[in-house]
Formats: C-alpha cells, structure tokens, sequence
C-alpha cells in the first residue's frame, strides 16, 4: 500500500467511524469496540489535533461514562430525540432539511425522499452502491454520507472527493451543528456533531492544498 | 504538527471500524437495472380525493384528480407533504421512563418526548405485556381501546378494525357509543324522526334544485365542509352548489344563511346571512314558531297527520308553563334579531317550498340537542317533510350527501370484532358493576372520577376505572375538549399506545408509539363518491413502506403472531387475497345488476364506475302512508314531544325542545363579564380535522406567522391594537394559545375562528421551550381545544360541547417561542 493510499485509508476510517456513529444508537458492542484499548490509542492521536482535542475529549469521556444499561438508554433516548423524531426536540440528520428552500416557498417539494435524496441516489448508484435495506433511510441522511465519502476516499481521486465533500456535505454541517447544540442537553451528540464538522472542513482544507 | 503527519499517525494507530455497521451495501442488480417498482401513474385515493398519482425515480413526484372529479379540493397538494413529512413516526419508540419502569413509570414525564427506539418485536412484546398486566389486575374495565375515529380510507387497512380485532383477540375492553362530529343529534334524532339522520342519505341536489323557492343554511357551510369525506371524495355535490350560485343569483333560489359569521358557503353562492347571536338558535326558533302560530301559518293538517305532542309543546311556546311567551320580541332579546326579521322569516319558510339544511356546529354546544329538536319541529309546522325540496336534512354539508346513490353495493371491511366462536385469551366479560360502554367525550372524565355514575340517554353509565388506552389513526389529543384537564387524566393512565403515522401529540402523550404507515404505502380497496357510492377505487401502493412503518393489516397480524393467533386473525388471507375477496363479494353482491370485471382487470384499470343514480326525496314514503311507513320513533310519527325523553326526567333535556340558558355565552351571556369573546372552532377549511396539518408546505399556504390562523373582526381587534399577521393570545381559565391574527369583517364582534384541527404544541407557560407536558403549558401553535369546555351537551347524549366557550385575546407581547408541534428543523421566521 502506498503511503497515499494508507493516509486515504485513514481518512475513510474516520468518515466511515463517524457514520456508524450517526447511524444508530451506541450498544454495548460498539461502546466495547470504542473503548478498547486501540480504540483508546486511536482516539488519542485523533485528539492530538487541537481543532478535534476538545470534542474527541469530551467523547472518550462520555463513553466512561457508560457502564450501565440506564446509561446507554439515556443516550440512545438523545439520539432519538435528535435524530428520530421529527419534534421541537430534533436536529433530524437529513441534509434536505438544512439545504432546501424555506416551506413557504411556492414549489411544494417534500421535506424528506426530496431533491438532496435523488441526488445522493444517483451518487451511490454511479458508484454501484445503494443504502442497505436494513437501514430504511433517506440516501440524504448524514450516515449515509459520511459513508459514502469512506468509500470515495479510497475509490475515487482527491479532486473528485473534494468536489464532492464541498458540494454535498459541508455546505450543511454547520446548520446541522447549530440544530444539535440548540436541542441537545447530552453530551455526546454535540461534540460528535462539531468533530464532524471540524473534521470535514480541515480534511476539505488538507484536500484542496492537496490538488 | 502538519496535516500530513497527522494523518500518517492515524495510520499508525489501529483505527476504530466498528463491526457489521455500515449503511451502504453493493447495488443489488433488481436496483441496478431499474427494475422493481416502476414509474408511471397510479390510483389511490383518501379522505381528499380521488386521485392519480406519479411515481418517479422511486418517489411520489406529482398528483393529479381522478379524471370524474370535476372540483377537487386544494388539500390534494398537500399529500406528498404528509407523505414526506419530518413529523412521520420512523421506528417503534418507547418512552424512556415507561422502558424502565413499566406501569410504575412517572406519568408527569408524558408530553417530554423522551423516547427510544426498539425493535418491532420488542415494541409489540412490551404492548402485550402491558395488556397481560392490565388485563390481569384490573380486567377488562382497567382498559379502553374505544376511542376510535376517521382513521384513513380504504376497507382492508382501517385502523380501527385492526386494532380493536387484535387487541379483541387478547381480551375485552371498554368502548365508546357515538361520536364528537354529531353526538348530541345522533342521539335525539332517532326519537324524533327515528334515524340519526345525521349518517343518512338526503333528498337529492336535483330535486332541492328543482323545487325548492328557499333555502335556509342553518349554522352550515357545505362549501367548506364537502371537501373531505368518509372515503374516497369526487367531490360531485359542488357541481349542484354551482347550480344553486346560479338560481341565487337570477333569483329564483332565494337561500338564507343563519348564522354568526359570514360562511365560505355565503360567499360563494352570494346569498344572504341572517346573523344570530352565538347559541342562541333555539330561542330564535321558538320566536319563529311562536309568530307562526298566532299568524296561523302553520300547517296543521300535517301537525295531526304526522307528528305527535303539539299540543304540549305549544302552552311552553305560548308561556302557559313557564309565564315566558316566546313572542318574536322574546327571541329579539336573545339573539340580536329583529323581531321585524323573525315574524318575516316565519311568513318566508310557510309561503313556498322551503328546505331547511342543518350544519352540525350548533348540536357541539350545551344543550346541542334542542336546536335539532326545534328545527325538526319547525319543519314540521311548515309541512313539508317528505316533499322534494322540502322539509329538512342534517347532512347535506357531508360526504356526497344529496348526491343520487348508484344504489350498487359497496365492499365490505375487514371485520373490526372476533369471528363467530372465536374467543379473546383473557375471556373475562366482569367490568366490575362499570360501564362497558361509554359515552365518546366522556372518557376523560372516566379517568379522573372512575366510579362515578352519570345519566345517558334513559341509562345510567357507571364510569369504568380505566388504565390504560390503546389508540389507532386517531387524535384525541385533538378532538377532545381542555387540554390541561387531559394532562390531569393522562397522569393517572399506566399505558398509552398508539399506531399512527405521524407525530401526533397523541403519540407525544404516549409510551409506546408504533409507526403506521401512509395510505400510499399499501394496497386497498374503497368506495369513491362517499354516499353517492359512485364507483370502487383500487387503492394501489406508490412507495414504501417508508422508515420501518407497516401497514396496519401487518402490525396486527404481526401482533396476532404474538398471541398464537395469527391465523384466526388473517383467516389465513394475504393483503391481496383479503382485497381481491372483497372485491369478489362485492363483484357477488351486485351480480346482474352492476357490472363489474375480474378482479385482475379492475385492479389495471384502477376502477369500476357504476354510473348515476335516481333523485330520491327523504322521508316521501313516510308521507306517502305514515301507518306502512312509519319513522322509527316509538310512536312512528314525528314527536314533538317525547314521552321517552320526557320520563328521563332530565333537567337540561325535557319533553320538548326548550330554550337554556349556557354556562358560558357571549353577548351578554353567563360569564361574558370576565371572558366576552366566543370562540368557534368548527370544521377547518384547509385539513380534514387534524390529518394535513402535518403537512409543512400546504400549511405554509395558510398558517400565519407560522401559527393557525385566529379570525378577528376588526373592530375587536382594533380595540386590542391587533393587525393581521400579529400574534396573539387567546385565553380563558382553562387554558391558553398563540395563534396569527386575520382581522375579517366575515367576523363579527365578540366573535372569533380558530378551526380545530390545529396540532397541539405545547410549550412553557412564558413561551420558553420546556415545559410543554406541564398544565397551563401555552399552545405554540394554536390548537382552539386548549380552550374549550370539558362538558357533556346534557344529560341525554353526553356530547361533546365544545362550542359553548368564551375567551379573552390579546396582543402577544412575551417570548415568541418556535412552534413545537411539528419538526425542529425549519425555523420559522418571525
């Protein structure tokens, strides 16, 4: 493996950790796997970058946190909460919601299966990809995004990557960041959010200095 | 420390890949070549509409009315919305507090969303542990699984039937007898003109067309309310309105609306408006009554022919029982018409054809069942009942009635209770000296006074001690009357479940929440034309089911599974044999008669139209031979006076219709000191009760400032320094709201609209964003049953009331909060 391909590796490891993340609650097997000792080791030389130290820190402590069932349900009712319900309590993940014209507006778009869904469907098609049926979501959900760019990472050439990175997921992170720290009172989604900012726009930095 | 070397030390690391977990899989082949569902142009229909539907890409992209319905309603272009809504219900959530805790769980949390996800398995375990747990301890009194209502179309997958099947399977529960849309007149009715006439089919438009010289639309707006209906709707009845507009205005229809405000209907036909003071239509009654008889313009013949107890109602209208002689000028008083106009209006009903049209608003009131009475007896001094274009309907406002039936058979439903000799697992029928049967708007007083024995309709109800309820594709956190007292009975309920689609706040009141899907997501069958029943509509799948929601056909065979009684349940039948045999026995039912295709070719072509029907006059038989034909009262004939009702002995409902006075009343009214405002909340003009308010972009069409519209006349509301588009309050002591002001001189003072329908969304009584499971929370959005009374109409039908209600209004000066009664993500501009 070339070092350009094990630092693309790397980065698809993050995008692809961050996905899993949003994509369901944390059970007992992805809080073992998360806290393991490599786990431990990784989490250090991720925080190891000033822009992710806080949030990684604030993540690592949270998952010390869970030792009881009570515990993880607390934290999964976050994560529904956020991210399962569509109520004054949620900051629902699917970039249609932050990227869409206001519902005032004249066209009568849907707010959910909409424009960003079609889009990110052809996306994964083109890459003879599509959402796993276990997962009965939007294609414009962030885990699915997320994943996706692990997969382009080690697929598809930076420029096509950046192009992409740019134009479908960081233009809005940033709403959907605001949404988490406006609803959530845990503190495990909010730094989990802002990490994934941080982290896609210093890797759209490092990507862009790059080409 | 650069980029490069960061990245380089990750590599070092042995990164975190969590097992099994990633949502993207290779691209099956199925989907790679397009194949599967199909695009192009389906059939479906709802409440709304009939319609057509295109699928592209996967997704519904367009819909278009069914090629025979000539006046769709508008609130076609909000399905996509419902559909595709931030608000649908995803997966199968537990309250957190109930998954840990079970029956012993803090109720006050209910209302703060804090819920989890579990798998449908766990989901419909912890149900059926509950209903074991209920069943066992308390028996069937301990559970309600009554409370059903307009649920959405289509005869295989009503919810209704699923649910109360199933959970009938399980055991016995308590049930409700009527319903909030026509409590009190489909409870007096039957003893006065022996059918609930609410539910029956009217004289036919042609023939009120032809015959009738005056209209009069009492408390009715069809214009508005025809536009949704009981199953698939094409909406013909408006092709008879756009006569009648026409009649009216080269004036040979002359139609009065009486009426507090100035209706859609009125507007539309350009027809006159009498108004009356609010609740007070009774009183207007009797004063037109009153000058019929001592004008001698009634028809006697008819009085003796055809109805009984005349001469005991007429020494109450002449003042001979009570010293109050209901003399036009009596009724002036009280309503705020002219006697001038009412001894007119009695000359005008007597001299020509007259049919009267009933709305259903003025029986949703204290006393609701005297105006109903009164008019009937109206009807009856005028003479002609069972004349075409006379006489009076209580229904013509409402699914297709008036429209000629084909007079084919309809298909029947999946059936909503156990099959002949199948029995429930807790076959327990002990309800410990309670009530198996309750009133429908008096569940939330079972809940807080259980033991309590009411009077209804001759019988006494024993309010059974209810803990837990099971709900499907019904909202009574809309539909019922006083929020916060609905906190209070909440608090006392061990479980709460309920199958729905969305997030209502029903589902927000509850611990287990189970996602159904949309109509659009599953095959079915219905009647199109509601009364006219002028076809059967295939109902065919467009997508999904979306998230992990399932029809309801599944998640209750599924729950059957559970019991050990799957098979009892299905009858072993598919989704699609249970449609074809539907189908098949109607196709039986109509043999020789109607034609109908194969079941293959009716699905293709979506439907089966089976062509007019013939003009038909209500109650001509009756008048044709009373002895032969008698009504269904207990003495056959139309009774002025009720023996029956009259033995009940009820003080706010005697032998008679009677003039009350309200609890609360406007214009001088009890109560109308501290709160002089009334407040109607009838039937919206943009939703069907509260299914499409979800809808984000169709309500964006109508909402103001993001809240329900509150309708204002100008005068109140330049008293209040209130402009339109300005957020108000709308207060009184039981509750409180914010709703965006619309000043209209539809309106008049001392009046004001908010429709019902309106998403309860709670938030902390200063506008702050918790609070909302709290009594005296604010409704951020603008539900009118925050504010409305918790009463029953009398002691007869025990009814919901909820347009006897005064309030107060304001400019809203605090905290604006955001709305919270649909999804967080789109900021409201404020």
């Amino acid at each position: 493996m070339s070092q350009q391909q094990s630092v693309n590796q790397a980065r698809a490891s993050i995008y692809q950790l961050l996905s899993s993340l949003f994509a369901k609650e944390v059970d007992h097997q992805i809080l073992h796997e998360l806290t393991s000792a490599q786990a431990m080791a990784f989490w250090q030389q991720l925080g190891s970058e000033p822009s992710f130290s806080h949030d990684v820190e604030m993540i690592v402590a949270k998952l010390q946190t869970l030792t009881s069932d009570k515990a993880l349900l607390e934290l999964a009712a976050d994560y529904c909460g956020l991210f399962l319900v569509g109520t004054k309590h949620s900051a629902s993940p699917y970039a249609s919601l932050y990227l869409q014209k206001q519902a005032s507006s004249d066209d009568d778009q849907p707010l959910l299966f909409g424009e960003q869904h079609q889009q990110m469907s052809q996306f994964l098609k083109q890459s003879q990809l599509q959402v796993q049926s276990e997962f009965p979501e939007p294609a414009d959900h962030i885990a699915v995004m997320l994943a996706y760019v692990a997969h382009i990472c080690v697929n598809q050439d930076l420029a096509q990557q950046c192009e992409f990175v740019q134009h479908n997921l960081a233009n809005w992170l940033a709403n959907f960041v605001n949404k988490v720290a406006e609803v959530d009172q845990g503190s495990f989604y909010l730094p989990l959010a802002r990490l994934t900012q941080s982290w896609v726009e210093s890797d759209l930095q490092w990507m862009q200095g790059e080409l | 420390m650069n980029r490069r070397d960061f990245l380089k030390g990750l590599v070092g690391t042995s990164y975190v890949v969590l097992s099994g977990s990633s949502v993207l899989a290779p691209l099956n082949a199925l989907a790679a070549s397009g194949a599967g569902a199909s695009d192009g142009w389906l059939t479906t229909g709802s409440h709304f509409g009939a319609f057509k539907m295109k699928r592209k890409n996967g997704v519904i992209a367009e819909v278009k009315p069914f090629d025979s319905d000539k006046y769709p309603t508008d609130m076609i272009n909000g399905v996509k919305g419902l559909v595709y809504n931030p608000s649908r219900v995803r997966y199968p959530m537990v309250r957190l507090d109930f998954l840990l805790n079970g029956h012993k769980s803090d109720t006050t949390q209910r209302g703060d969303f804090r819920f989890v996800r579990v798998t449908w398995d766990k989901a419909l375990s912890l149900f059926k542990d509950s209903l074991d747990e209920v069943q066992t301890k308390y028996g069937p009194s301990g559970l309600h699984a009554g409370q059903t209502g307009w649920r959405a179309t289509g005869q295989l997958h009503s919810s209704t039937s699923h649910m109360q099947r199933a959970v009938g399977m399980h055991g016995n529960f308590v049930k409700k007898v009527g319903d909030y849309s026509t409590g009190a007149g489909q409870t007096i009715l039957p003893y006065i003109l022996g059918s609930t006439e609410v539910y029956a089919q009217g004289t036919s438009w042609p023939l009120i067309l032809e015959n009738s010289k005056t209209i009069i639309l009492w408390s009715n707006d069809p214009y508005k309310n025809l536009q949704v209906g009981w199953n698939a709707e094409t909406h013909e009845s408006y092709a008879y309105l756009a006569q009648l507009k026409d009649k009216v205005a080269k004036g040979e229809i002359r139609v009065i609306s009486i009426d507090p405000v100035v209706t859609k209907t009125q507007q539309y036909l350009g027809c006159e408006q009498l108004y009356v003071n609010p609740q007070t239509d009774v009183a207007l009654m009797l004063g037109i009554a009153h000058e019929m008889v001592a004008k001698n313009l009634h028809d006697k013949a008819f009085i003796d022919g055809y109805s009984l107890g005349f001469d005991r109602f007429l020494p109450y209208l002449q003042g001979e029982t009570d010293g109050i002689e209901k003399t036009p000028e009596w009724a002036s008083d009280i309503t705020g018409v002219s006697a001038e106009i009412i001894r007119d209006l009695a000359k005008v009903m007597t001299q020509d054809r007259t049919q009267m049209l009933m709305g259903w608003c003025i029986q949703r009131q204290q006393h609701g069942e005297q105006p109903y009475w009164m008019a009937a007896v109206l009807a009856t001094m005028i003479g002609q009942i069972g004349l075409p274009g006379g006489g009076i309907s209580y229904g013509h406002h409402y699914s297709s009635i008036g429209v000629p039936s084909s007079g084919a058979a309809a298909p029947g439903a999946f059936p909503r209770n156990l099959d002949e000799g199948q029995k429930p697992i807790f076959d327990n029928n002990d309800f410990k000296g309670t009530s198996s049967t309750i009133p429908v708007a008096r569940w939330i007083d079972a809940i807080l006074e259980p033991g309590k024995t009411i009077d209804a309709n001759g019988s006494k109800v024993t309010y059974p001690d209810i803990k837990m309820m099971v709900f499907s594709g019904n909202n009574p956190w809309n539909h019922h009357q006083d929020r916060n007292r609905m906190k209070q009975a909440f608090h006392k309920l061990e479980c709460v479940v309920t199958i729905d689609m969305n997030w209502t706040a029903t589902c927000r009141f509850s611990d287990i929440v189970l996602p159904a899907c949309t109509t659009f997501e599953r095959n079915d069958i219905d009647v199109y034309g509601s009364y006219a029943n002028r076809g059967i509509l295939a109902m065919q799948k467009m997508v999904g089911p979306l998230f992990e929601s399932l029809s309801d056909f599944e998640i209750f065979t599924r729950f059957a599974r559970l019991l050990g009684k799957e098979k009892e349940y299905t009858r072993g039948l598919t989704e699609r044999e249970w449609i074809a045999n539907l189908y098949n026995d109607c196709k039986a039912a109509n043999a020789e008669k109607f034609d109908m295709p194969d079941f293959d070719t009716f699905w293709k072509q979506g439907y089966v139209h089976f062509g007019e029907g013939k003009p038909w006059t209500r109650h001509a038989a009756f008048r044709e031979d009373p002895e032969i034909n008698p009504l269904g009262t207990p003495s056959g004939l139309i009774e002025i006076f009720s023996r029956k009702i009259a033995q009940y002995n009820y003080d706010d409902c005697p032998g008679h219709p009677t003039w009350m006075e309200k609890s609360e009343r406007c214009h001088g009214g009890p109560g109308s000191d501290k709160f002089p405002v009334w407040m109607q909340s009838c039937h919206p003009d943009k939703r069907l009760h509260s299914q499409m308010c979800e809808s984000e972009a169709y309500r964006e069409s109508y909402a103001v400032n993001g809240r329900e519209p509150v309708y204002l006349n100008p005068i109140d509301a330049k008293q209040r320094g209130i402009q339109s588009g300005d957020i108000v309050r709308v207060f009184n002591d039981r509750g409180q709201l914010l709703a965006g002001a619309v000043v209209s001189d539809n309106f008049p003072q001392g009046v004001i609209r908010i429709h019902e329908g309106a998403w309860y969304g709670p938030v902390g009584e200063d506008g702050s964003k918790e609070g909302g499971a709290e009594i005296g929370a604010l409704c951020s959005y603008g539900d009118p049953n925050t504010l409305t009374q918790d009463i029953g109409t009398s002691k007869l039908a025990q009814a919901c009331a909820a347009y006897t209600c005064l309030v107060e209004f304001e400019k809203y000066r605090g905290k604006v909060p955001q709305v919270s009664a649909f999804s967080g993500p789109v900021e409201i501009a404020l």
